[in-house]
């Protein structure tokens, strides 16, 4: 499994001067092996990870994903998300902070590997997205929780429509917790390299020396925050639409234009089971939250309901034509019981649940998120 | 040594100025933060996790409307309005109780407001059938766990006042009145109680004769006791109520109806001819704007009465479908069972909200250790502390499963199971409110002094649901009715030789259950042996409390004194078949689960 192995290279510092560059191989598998080790290092005090290049991660690997599929093996697909949801759980629940340096783009599995952690920081570089419902997927790796504990509702908006955020609308809506210039980050990351301490407190004062406070753009969807949560904290998607054409009515909006072409350009089917999951995972703890889109991605990739990803892969992904024939088409031919299925159990004897390491130990921030 | 200069002083004072500027020092020091407690271990790390999935568990408990719930707790925790406050990392909603009375009024309506516009209560009176229903309940359900005052206060205007439209109107009524109650154009209230009739409506003495000449009702308050009394909405905010009333006829009394009469205006002026009073400040419930209310004289269109049992011609006549004044009552009242459904259930929710936070508490808080240089011992690993807990916990499983099928028979009701559900409404109501103030009061002393604390939110419930055992009905009272509504269906059973039927009362067609002269733990366990013991509890008393009347009556009691007399055994036989109700509905659900985990655990509780 190769995550993203093109414009994506992880090289976590330990604080012994080792550095470790990732570029190929199974990734993830490596990531979680590393970050458990860390976590009993008493000499590593805190994970730094960041990109390389452009990106700090695009995403998971889905096209190899989906290459699986349409050979029959939906479970090495399943087994794929099973990894990376683990190294979500421990990533949030890790009892030393991560500091995640995100100078560029951060979308979809890139999102995953750094929003649990303890500190994000945005640049001016930073371009935030969730664009899973346009491939045919849903917001995974945890952004059930991470989504529906933004203000309002700008999850739903967040999650439903992929909006592109940059540096200074992640640092306003909290997916990011500081802000520093692309200029400073070497002496930032020079600083925190000279820091032996896992104290949350220092840490982030030492971040706080290189930030500073961005100012939204004029046009920024987050100044439209009254609109989004009017329009988004509709009961269903249907109703989420109408509420945008009215609003299209009142005002002749590109904004609104544009929000309503995402929604009507995303696979039914994932924005059902989007809303869906965000609104359960209000709820949850992160540990069910993982559990239950589990369950999700399993049916997604089995395929059974809808057949979305794979279609969406290759409009978007490979054959890069952007026109996915979604099937279903319409949300009207969506009924309950079609959507249910994406959040029972997998009819199949080898399947099961998700299931987490013990942890041998919890912060107190880590156990506030279960 | 000198001291030091004003020049050094100045200096060192600047510094440490600059020092609070600047923020924390980048040192290797520690900085200032708590200390975990050393005796404190979450429940999530010491016990292994469950065998079960949660979400499982939950779909089987909460059983309906998942869903919808689930947008309607996240409308109230993404909005400032319900007061979210951020504690150990995690968000609570809980509203303000410290605030005054007039500011929790407020505060009340304007969630009300907010939730209105997020279209929470469409087709809450427009829509019809059993889903609809099924989701207002579950809704009102969720802002129950919020705050009773809201659910209450909402009950009101849509229950109680958008009830009455429903079903004591006609067709004119809803048109006219539906919609713009749904909307909350205007704001309901409902007057039935008064300072000296509660319990028994047939009594109040509020009333209402015709005028023919204007086409007008004329309500009046002839003397202090007939003054509505504990009508919610009324102080501050609703602008119309259902007014509950003796109609005289021709100098004849045709008993109690009912009537629209507008009590303020659209400023929120109060009406000519109206009084309106508060009832003041409460031991709970201080959302909620109580008022009393005086008729002098008022009118209002013949158009008002709601008319669906009965109705007066524009001459004057009085006309009724239903001749015997007793079943015309009866009939009149049959739809106000909706709100001992909703009672019932948000008693249930209130049991396990107390219960899952003093049993979370009881798995983290520690007292004595049991040997020299170990740690204390968790409240919950004390049988003690288990006994007062865990079979209250198993209780209120099987309540959550009864008040689950109250409200499926409720939606899928039809005019031959309405006597069903107004007895089983009735046995549910008061059985699951009493044992809510029991279960929070349990509770609240589990916690010991944390159980004080109104943030703290069991403490706190007991206030807020005390009423609960008397509005709606009394409970005592709703036990009587119970108990001679079982006599009635015995007595009638004898006297046309025919089987019983309905009220679960047909396992008195088979002979007397056999009860094992040896008990085995299995035989205990069993659910068959469970479900004789109580149904032959219910047989019993029955029988017993129909002989002690016929006994009474034939001793030259009348009827009406020998039930006085035999109250506890009514009593008694009220809390069997009640008991054995609720036994019967948690047999049932846990048969309905498929083997599994889930089953295993559900199963546990039953014993």
């Amino acid at each position: 499994m190769k995550m993203c192995s093109k414009d994506f290279s992880t090289r976590l510092r330990a604080n012994y001067n080792k550095s470790i560059e990732i570029y190929e191989g199974r990734l993830i598998s490596k990531l979680l092996e590393l970050f458990l080790a860390y976590e009993e290092d008493s000499n590593v005090k805190l994970v730094i990870m960041k990109g390389n290049g452009r990106a700090f991660c695009s995403g998971g690997d889905v096209a190899a994903v989906v290459h699986d599929i349409n050979r029959g093996n939906w479970k090495i697909g399943a087994k794929f998300f099973w990894e990376e949801y683990i190294l979500n759980y421990v990533m949030a629940t890790y009892s030393k902070p991560q500091v995640s340096i995100l100078n560029g783009i951060v979308m979809g599995g890139g999102a995953g590997a750094s929003v649990h952690g303890r500190f994000r920081i945005a640049t001016e570089n930073s371009v935030f997205a969730m664009p899973e419902t346009a491939l045919g997927l849903f917001p995974d790796v945890g952004a059930s929780y991470c989504l529906s504990r933004l203000p309002g509702f700008f999850g739903e908006y967040v999650g439903l429509t992929g909006a592109r955020l940059d540096g200074a609308e992640m640092l306003a809506c909290g997916l990011a917790t500081h802000f520093v210039p692309s200029a400073r980050l070497s002496s930032l990351e020079a600083a925190l390299h000279k820091l032996d301490s896992s104290d949350p407190a220092i840490i982030s004062a030492v971040i706080d020396e290189y930030s500073l406070q961005p100012y939204l753009k004029d046009k920024s969807t987050y100044h439209r925050l009254d609109t989004i949560n009017r329009c988004f904290s509709r009961r269903t998607i249907e109703e989420i639409l109408s509420a945008l054409e009215r609003e299209a009515v009142k005002s002749a909006d590109d904004w609104i234009s544009s929000t309503i072409q995402s929604l009507q350009k995303a696979s039914p089917t994932s924005l059902k089971i989007s809303l869906r999951s965000i609104r359960e995972g209000r709820v949850q703890g992160v540990g069910q939250c993982l559990i239950r889109e589990y369950r999700m991605v399993c049916h997604v990739v089995r395929g059974e309901v809808s057949k979305d990803f794979v279609e969406g892969c290759r409009a978007i992904l490979l054959d890069k034509d952007k026109n996915p024939k979604w099937e279903p088409s319409r949300l009207d031919q969506l009924n309950d019981s079609m959507i249910d299925r994406y959040f029972s159990r997998v009819d199949d004897e080898e399947w099961e649940d998700l299931k987490f390491p013990a942890r041998s130990s919890y912060t107190a921030s880590a156990l506030a998120k279960l | 040594m000198g001291s030091p200069s004003p020049a050094d002083q100045v200096s060192r004072r600047a510094q440490v100025l600059a020092g609070h500027l600047r923020g924390l020092q980048t040192s290797t020091e520690p900085s200032l933060s708590p200390s975990p407690c050393l005796q404190y271990s979450p429940p999530e790390l010491a016990s292994p996790p469950p065998d079960f999935n949660l979400s499982d568990m939950r779909k089987l408990m909460d059983g309906h409307n998942l869903q919808d719930r689930d947008w309607l707790f996240g409308l109230m925790i993404q909005s400032k309005l319900f007061n979210p406050r951020v504690a150990g990392g995690r968000v609570f909603v809980s509203p303000d109780y410290s605030q005054s009375m007039e500011q929790q009024r407020e505060m009340t309506m304007k969630r009300i407001h907010y939730l209105l516009d997020c279209g929470v209560f469409q087709e809450w009176l427009t829509g019809r059938g059993p889903e609809v229903e099924m989701r207002k309940f579950a809704l009102h359900e969720v802002i129950g766990m919020y705050d009773h005052s809201l659910a209450v206060k909402l009950g009101v205007h849509y229950f109680l006042w958008g009830g009455a439209i429903q079903f004591f109107g006609t067709k004119r009524h809803h048109d006219k009145w539906l919609r713009d109650t749904e909307n909350y154009v205007i704001k309901g209230c409902f007057a039935m109680t008064e300072l000296g009739h509660g319990s028994n409506v047939r009594g109040i003495e509020t009333v209402t004769t015709y005028d023919s000449k204007t086409g007008e009702f004329v309500i009046n308050s002839p003397c202090e006791s007939a003054q509505k009394y504990w009508i919610g909405g009324a102080a501050n905010h609703a602008t119309h109520t259902i007014v509950f009333s003796q109609l005289n006829i021709n100098g004849k009394s045709e008993g109690v109806h009912a009537f629209i009469a507008q009590i303020r205006d659209t400023d929120g002026n109060i009406c000519p001819n109206v009084r309106v009073a508060d009832c003041g400040h409460k031991i709970g419930l201080n959302g909620v704007d109580n008022g009393r209310i005086w008729f002098d004289n008022v009118r209002i269109p013949r158009e008002n009465l709601l008319n669906s049992v009965a109705d007066v011609s524009p001459d004057g006549q009085y006309l009724s479908a239903i001749k015997d004044p007793d079943q015309r009552f009866a009939a009149f009242l049959a739809p106000l069972t909706s709100g001992r459904v909703t009672i019932a259930s948000s008693a249930v929710y209130s049991s396990k909200m107390s219960l899952a936070i003093a049993i979370r508490y009881s798995l983290t808080r520690r007292a004595f250790s049991l040997t020299p240089n170990q740690p204390e011992v968790l409240l919950l690993d004390y049988p003690s502390h288990q006994r007062r807990l865990l079979p209250l916990l198993a209780k209120t499983y099987a309540m959550s499963f009864a008040a689950n099928y109250l409200k499926m028979i409720y939606v899928k009701r039809t005019p031959e199971s309405n006597k069903t559900i107004h007895v089983v409404s009735s046995a549910f109501k008061a059985i699951l409110t009493w044992h809510n103030m029991r279960t929070l009061q349990e509770c609240r002393e589990a916690c010991g002094g944390q159980g004080l604390k109104t943030e703290n939110r069991i403490g706190h419930m007991k206030g807020e649901y005390d009423v609960q055992s008397t509005f709606e009905g009394d409970n005592n009272v709703l036990m009587q009715q119970v108990s001679k509504a079982l006599l009635a269906e015995y007595i009638a059973v004898q006297k046309r030789n025919r089987p019983f039927k309905g009220l679960g009362l047909e396992h008195l067609n088979k002979s007397c259950p056999d009860v094992p002269s040896q008990l085995t733990s299995s035989t205990l366990r069993s659910s068959q042996f469970q479900t004789d013991i109580f149904c032959l509890r219910e047989r019993d008393l029955l029988i017993r409390f129909a002989a002690e009347i016929s006994q009474l009556q034939a001793q030259g009691l009348s009827r009406e004194y020998a039930l006085l007399q035999s109250y506890q055994l009514a009593e008694d036989l009220g809390r069997a078949f009640s008991d054995r109700a609720i036994l019967q509905t948690f047999l049932d659900a846990e048969a309905a689960v498929s083997s599994g985990p889930l089953k295993v655990n559900i199963g546990n509780f039953l014993l």
